[in-house]
C-alpha cells in the first residue's frame, strides 16, 4: 500500500509537472543595502516574473530577503533581513501584512499559526515590551494578529531553525566571532515553542552551524562551516527523536559541507557544499546525496555520496557560483541556482526528478531561497488513490509532501488523501 | 631668457611651453607674473610684465586646472576639481561625510596615483586615497595625466600607476594673512586661516581649517514603485586640518595633519520605522611630512624624495542600538617611510636618460582577530629616456617593481612579487599642432587589506594588470586676446585579473578574488577658449568623454561584451566664467549619462543627471593691502536628485556663503 501510494504521488506529480503544474517562488536576495530584494515566480517551465512582488503590490519587497516558508494555506512568510521585517503574502503574491522592527533576522519555522524566526540581534520588541539579550534570540510571531508575542535567547548568531514534535531545534553559528568577543558556536538548542524556553542542547563539537536546516521527518540536515582557517567544516545529520532523549548520540557528521541543502524523498537530502579556506584560498564545491538513516546508523562513516541524480552534479560543476538547491516536494522536480558574479542576474536551473536537465531560466541577483506552491491538480492526484488507504499504518505527509513521523497538534497533514488537522 | 627651473622635458622650447597655460590668462590680462630663476647662485624673483611664448606642447595626454580657473569653480575638496576632467569618474558614497575616490578611464581607483608635489599619497591598507581629505585651498594646480607624466627627472613611483593626478602646492609670492569663514546648507560651518610669506628666496605657508556639518540633507526617491522622502542620517562630519609648506628653489617640503570624525551613512532601504538603522562611525588621523629636492648641474639633474606618513583609522559600530550589523571597534595603524633618488643625464640637448630607485617600508597593525602585523618592502627601479629631434619625440621606460611582505600569521605572507613593465610614447609636433601615441602596461599590487584582512584577505591574489594604448592630438591657437586649445585622444585599455571582493555566501562572508577582464575604448576631448576684452575676461572650458567599457570576463556569459557597471557611455563638463575686474560669475554643468549598476534587470540603472553650479565672487580692496572677498554659491541649482551608488543619494540644491579677509 505504501509503495502504491508513493508511486501514485510521484506519478501524479510527474503528470502534474508536464501538465503545467510546476509553481515555484524564488527569493532573490539582491545586493546588500541596495533595497533590491525580489521574488521571482516560475511556472510551467518558464520564468513568469523576476519582480513578482513589486508587480503585484506596486512597491518593493525590501533589502536582502533571506528565507521564505509556507505558514498555512494561502499564507507565506518572507524574512526581509535588511528591512527588519517579515512580509506576509498569499499564493497570488499579494501582500497581506508585515511585522516590523525585527532586526537582523535569518531563518524561519512554523507550526501553522506561529512563526519562529532566528535573529542575530540583541533586542526584540514584543507585545509585552522590549526584551534584551546578550546573545541571539528566536522571536515568536502570531500570524493571527501579526505581532511578536514572545522571544527566547539562544546562542550567538542563530541560523537555521526547525520544528519537530513540539520542539524547536535552533542551530547557533557564532558567525560574528571573527569580529566580536566570543567564539564560534557549536550547539543546537532545543526550545519549547509554547513557553519559549530552552529545554535542551546538542553539543555537536562542530563549529559555525551556518545556513538553513532541511527537514525530512525526524531527520535534519545542516551545515558546519568551520572557521574558514584551520578548522574544516562538515555536514551534519540530526536524529530529532534521539536528540530528545540522548542528545550526544543524536547526530553524525560527514566530511563534506552541506552549505546549500534540501529535503529529498525517502529521508534523503541533497546538498551543495561550498568550502573556503582563508589559509588555502579558493573554493571547493561538492555535490552530495545524504541518506540520513544510514549516516546516523554508521555514525557518518557511510550513507552519503558525492553525486546527485542524473547529470545534476556535472551541470552544477559548470556553474560560476552555485547558490541554492531545492526539490519541489510536490513534483520531485529539482532546482539549483547560480549567482554568477553576485552582482549580475542569477540563473535558475531545472532538472527532472531523475536528474535530467530541463532548462535554465534568468532570475535576479543572488537567487537563493525557494518555495513550491501546490500544483492545481495535486489534490486530485491524491484523491485518486485515497480509496483503500484506511488502515492505521497509512503514511502521513505534510503539506510539502514530506513523510511525517509524528503529527503535532494544530498542524495540517495529508493522510489517505484527505487533509486532516489534529 | 634664462633657463627656467621647472621640472619638465629637456627641450627649452618645451620647458617654456609647459608654463603656457599658467601664463596665458595672465598675459592676456596684462597682469604681472613671477617666475623663479636660478641663473646665479643667489636666488631672486624676476617680474615679467608680459610674456609671449611659443613652443611644443606636451607629448602626454594631460588636463590641467590652475590659478583663477581653479578658484572659480565650486570646489572644496580635490575630488570636486577632478570631476571636471574628461575621463575621470568620481565615486562618492553620499555627500559630505562619504568617501570620495577617482577612477580614470574606468580602470578603477587603485590605478590612479595621487601625488602632492611629486610624492605619492598612499594608503597601504586599502590602496585608495579618500580625496575628501585634501583641500584645494593650498593648491596651485591640479593635473591629470593619462599614462606617465614624463618629466625630465622622475622617481620610479611616478611610473607605477595607470593614470596620475598631480597637485602642486601654491608657492607664496608675497606675505599675506587671510581668514575665511563659511556657512552652508545642512548646518555646515567652516573656517580657515592661511599665513604665507616669501623672503630671501624662501617661501612658507601655513594653512589651518576646521569644518563641522550635520550633513542631514533631504532626499526623495520617486518612481513607479515608491515615493520615499527623508533626511540623510548619520552623515555628519567634523574635521580639522593643519598643514604647512616650505620652499626654496628646488627644495620643497610639506607637513600635513588631518583629523576627522564622521558618520558612515547606510543605503536608503525599505524600512517601516526609523528603528534599527545602520550605524557606524569612523575616526581618521593622518599625518605626513615630506621633502623633495631637485636640481640641475649642466647635463646632470637629480631628484631626492623623503617622506614619513602615519595613518590611524578607527571604525566603530559597537553601540547598544546597533542591532543590524556586527559590532566592531577596530583600530588600524599604518607607518610608512619612503625614500627615492633619481638621476638624469642629458648628454645632448635632445636626449635625457633617467634612472631612479624607490624604497618604501610599510608596517600595518590592527586589532582584528587572527591578524598579525604586516610589513611590506616595496622597491622600484626605473630606466627611462626622453628624446626630441626635428619635432619628433620618443619617451620610453622600463619599470621594475619588487614587493615582499613579512608577517607572523600562520598562513604566511604572500609570495614575493617582482615584475618588469614597459611604457613607450611617440610624438610629433609642427607649428601649433602635435600628435602623440603611447602604450603602457602596469599593474596594481594587492593591498595589505586585500591579502591579509581577517575573514576577507586572500594571500594568493595575483596583481591586477592594465594595458593601455592611446592616440591623440592637440591644437593650440593664440592670437592676441584670444586663445584656444583643443585636445582629443582615442584610447583602448584592458584590465585583467581584477581584484574584487565576492561573498562566500550571500552577503555574509566576503573574500578577495581575482575575477574579471574588461576592455575599454573611448574618446576624451577638451576644448578651451579664453578671450579678454578691456576689463572683461571670458573663459569657456569643456570636456567630453565617450567610451564603451566592456566585460570580457567569460565568453560563455550573457554579460560578455556588455558595458560594465557604473561606466557612462557619455559624460561631459561645461564651465563658463565671466570676470569683470574683481567680480566673477561662474556657471558649470556636469552631465553624466545613464549607467547600469547591474545587468540583472533593465531597471537597474542610475539615471543620467546634470549637476549645475553657480558661483558669484567679488573681492573689494580697502586701501592697498586689505581685501574683503564674498562668495555665494548655489550647488545643484535644479535640485536634481542623483546618485553615484544606488540608494546612496547625493545632496540636492544647497548653498554656500563665504567671506574672506586678507592682508
Amino acid at each position: 500500500m505504501r509503495k502504491f501510494l508513493l508511486s501514485g504521488l510521484i506519478l501524479g506529480a510527474s503528470l502534474a509537472t508536464f501538465a503545467t503544474e510546476e509553481k515555484l517562488i524564488i527569493v532573490d536576495e539582491g545586493s546588500w543595502q541596495a533595497d533590491n530584494g525580489r521574488l521571482s515566480y516560475f511556472e510551467d517551465g518558464r520564468m513568469i516574473s523576476n519582480e513578482w512582488f513589486r508587480e503585484t503590490n506596486g512597491y518593493k519587497l525590501g533589502d536582502n530577503p533571506c528565507d521564505i516558508i509556507a505558514v498555512k494555506e494561502n499564507l507565506i512568510a518572507i524574512a526581509v533581513r535588511g528591512s527588519n521585517l517579515i512580509q506576509f503574502i498569499n499564493e497570488k503574491g499579494e501582500a497581506i501584512a508585515a511585522v516590523e522592527d525585527l532586526p537582523n533576522i535569518r531563518c524561519m519555522a512554523t507550526d501553522g499559526r506561529y512563526i519562529y524566526v532566528t535573529s542575530y540581534a540583541h533586542e526584540c520588541q514584543t507585545a509585552s515590551g522590549k526584551l534584551t539579550f546578550t546573545k541571539g534570540y528566536v522571536a515568536k510571531i502570531d500570524t493571527e494578529g501579526f505581532s511578536v508575542v514572545s522571544a527566547c535567547e539562544v546562542g550567538y548568531e542563530p541560523e537555521g531553525i526547525a520544528l519537530y514534535n513540539g520542539h524547536l531545534f535552533v542551530a547557533n553559528s557564532g558567525g560574528y566571532s571573527f569580529q566580536e568577543d566570543h567564539d564560534y558556536e557549536s550547539t543546537i538548542y532545543l526550545l519549547d515553542p509554547s513557553e519559549m524556553k530552552k529545554t535542551g542542547e546538542i553539543e555537536t563539537n562542530r563549529l559555525n552551524l551556518y545556513g538553513r536546516i532541511s527537514q525530512s521527518g525526524k531527520y535534519l540536515c545542516l551545515n558546519s562551516a568551520g572557521n574558514y582557517y584551520d578548522v574544516a567544516g562538515c555536514g551534519l545529520v540530526i536524529d530529532c527523536e534521539k536528540a530528545l532523549t540522548n542528545p550526544g548520540e543524536s547526530f553524525a557528521s560527514i566530511p563534506y559541507l552541506a552549505t546549500y541543502n534540501t529535503t529529498a524523498k525517502d529521508n534523503k537530502f541533497l546538498a551543495i557544499g561550498s568550502e573556503y579556506s582563508f589559509t588555502e584560498g579558493g573554493y571547493i564545491y561538492t555535490c552530495l546525496t545524504i541518506d540520513a538513516p544510514s549516516v546516523i546508523e554508521s555514525k557518518g562513516e557511510s550513507g552519503y555520496s558525492t553525486s546527485l541524480p542524473g547529470t545534476m552534479a556535472q551541470d552544477i560543476e559548470k556553474m560560476t557560483s552555485p547558490y541554492g538547491i531545492y526539490m519541489n516536494p510536490f513534483t520531485g522536480m529539482l532546482y539549483a541556482t547560480d549567482a554568477g558574479s553576485y552582482g549580475s542576474a542569477g540563473k535558475l536551473y531545472q532538472w527532472s526528478p531523475d536528474g535530467k536537465l530541463i532548462g535554465e531560466y534568468p532570475a535576479y541577483i543572488n537567487p537563493g531561497w525557494f518555495l513550491a506552491l501546490r500544483p492545481d491538480s495535486y489534490q486530485d492526484s491524491v484523491e485518486a488513490i485515497e480509496a483503500g488507504s484506511e488502515d492505521s499504518d497509512t503514511p502521513v505527509y505534510d503539506l510539502f509532501g514530506r513523510r511525517v513521523a509524528a503529527m503535532e497538534k494544530g498542524h495540517i497533514y495529508i493522510k489517505g488523501g484527505r487533509k486532516i488537522i489534529l | 631668457m634664462s633657463r627656467i627651473d621647472f621640472p619638465t622635458f629637456a627641450s627649452k622650447r618645451f620647458l617654456i611651453m609647459s608654463l603656457l597655460p599658467l601664463v596665458m590668462p595672465m598675459a592676456a590680462k596684462s597682469v604681472t607674473s613671477t617666475i623663479s630663476t636660478d641663473n646665479s647662485d643667489d636666488f631672486r624673483i624676476d617680474t615679467i610684465p608680459e610674456l609671449i611664448v611659443t613652443g611644443l606642447q606636451p607629448i602626454v595626454t594631460s588636463q590641467t586646472l590652475k590659478g583663477t580657473e581653479l578658484r572659480a569653480l565650486s570646489t572644496t575638496s580635490v575630488a570636486d576639481a577632478l570631476k571636471y576632467f574628461a575621463g575621470a569618474q568620481i565615486k562618492d558614497y553620499g555627500g559630505l561625510g562619504g568617501m570620495k575616490t577617482v577612477n580614470v578611464r574606468s580602470m578603477g581607483a587603485h590605478h590612479v596615483g595621487i601625488y602632492i608635489d611629486g610624492i605619492r599619497l598612499t594608503n597601504a591598507q586599502n590602496g585608495t586615497v579618500d580625496l575628501g581629505k585634501y583641500s584645494l585651498s593650498t593648491m596651485e594646480s591640479v593635473e591629470l595625466f593619462n599614462g606617465n607624466k614624463l618629466d625630465r627627472c622622475q622617481s620610479p613611483s611616478e611610473f607605477s600607476s595607470a593614470s596620475t593626478v598631480y597637485f602642486r602646492t601654491r608657492r607664496p609670492t608675497t606675505d599675506s594673512l587671510s581668514l575665511m569663514l563659511r556657512a552652508a546648507s545642512f548646518s555646515t560651518f567652516s573656517g580657515k586661516l592661511n599665513l604665507q610669506t616669501s623672503r630671501k628666496g624662501w617661501q612658507a605657508m601655513i594653512d589651518a581649517e576646521a569644518l563641522h556639518t550635520k550633513g542631514n540633507y533631504p532626499f526623495r526617491y520617486k518612481s513607479e514603485y515608491e515615493d520615499t522622502i527623508g533626511r540623510r542620517s548619520n552623515n555628519d562630519i567634523r574635521y580639522y586640518r593643519l598643514e604647512g609648506a616650505l620652499f626654496n628653489k628646488g627644495f620643497s617640503s610639506h607637513v600635513y595633519y588631518y583629523y576627522s570624525e564622521r558618520g558612515c551613512p547606510g543605503g536608503i532601504v525599505r524600512r517601516l520605522s526609523d528603528k534599527y538603522t545602520n550605524i557606524g562611525r569612523e575616526w581618521d588621523s593622518d599625518f605626513f611630512i615630506q621633502a623633495s629636492y631637485r636640481n640641475s648641474y649642466g647635463p646632470h639633474s637629480i631628484l631626492a624624495n623623503l617622506k614619513y606618513s602615519n595613518e590611524y583609522l578607527r571604525y566603530n559600530t559597537d553601540y547598544p542600538d546597533n542591532q543590524n550589523t556586527v559590532k566592531a571597534d577596530n583600530h588600524y595603524h599604518t607607518n610608512d617611510i619612503y625614500a627615492a633618488a633619481a638621476y638624469t643625464w642629458s648628454p645632448f640637448t635632445w636626449l635625457d636618460i633617467n634612472a631612479g630607485y624607490d624604497f618604501r617600508w610599510t608596517r600595518m597593525k590592527a586589532d582584528l582577530k587572527r591578524f598579525t602585523p604586516v610589513t611590506r618592502h616595496d622597491q622600484k627601479a626605473v630606466i627611462a629616456l626622453n628624446a626630441e629631434k626635428w619635432g619628433f619625440r620618443l619617451a620610453a621606460s622600463i619599470l621594475f617593481q619588487h614587493y615582499k611582505d613579512f608577517t607572523a600569521t600562520k598562513a604566511g605572507a604572500a609570495d614575493p612579487l617582482h615584475k618588469f613593465t614597459p611604457s613607450v610614447t611617440l610624438g610629433y609636433s609642427t607649428g601649433n599642432f602635435n600628435v602623440h601615441a603611447w602604450y603602457k602596461r602596469i599593474f596594481r599590487v594587492p593591498t595589505l587589506n586585500d591579502l591579509y584582512y581577517t575573514q576577507s584577505g586572500n594571500r594568493n591574489l595575483k596583481p591586477e594588470y592594465t594595458t593601455q594604448w592611446d592616440l591623440g592630438g592637440e591644437y593650440m591657437l593664440l592670437t592676441g586676446a584670444f586663445s584656444f586649445t583643443a585636445k582629443a585622444d582615442i584610447y583602448l585599455n584592458r584590465v585583467t585579473d581584477r581584484i574584487v571582493c565576492l561573498p562566500l555566501r550571500g552577503t555574509y562572508t566576503w573574500s578577495m578574488m581575482n575575477y574579471g577582464y574588461t576592455f575599454c575604448r573611448g574618446l576624451n576631448a577638451t576644448l578651451n577658449g579664453r578671450y579678454a576684452y578691456k576689463d572683461f575676461n571670458f573663459s569657456l572650458l569643456t570636456s567630453f568623454t565617450i567610451q564603451r567599457d566592456l566585460d570580457r570576463t567569460d565568453p560563455e556569459s550573457e554579460l560578455y561584451n556588455k558595458p560594465i557597471c557604473y561606466s557612462p557611455t557619455f559624460s561631459c563638463g561645461l564651465t563658463g566664467i565671466i570676470a569683470w575686474r574683481r567680480l566673477s560669475l561662474t556657471l558649470s554643468d556636469i552631465f553624466v549619462g545613464k549607467r547600469m549598476w547591474s545587468y540583472a534587470d533593465p531597471d537597474d540603472i542610475l539615471k543620467p543627471y546634470n549637476n549645475v553650479d553657480l558661483k558669484l565672487d567679488y573681492t573689494h580692496s580697502i586701501g592697498k593691502k586689505f581685501n574683503i572677498g564674498a562668495t555665494f554659491e548655489i550647488l545643484d541649482i535644479f535640485d536634481v536628485q542623483y546618485e553615484h551608488i544606488p540608494r546612496y543619494p547625493m545632496p540636492g540644491r544647497n548653498w554656500r556663503m563665504t567671506l574672506t579677509f586678507s592682508i
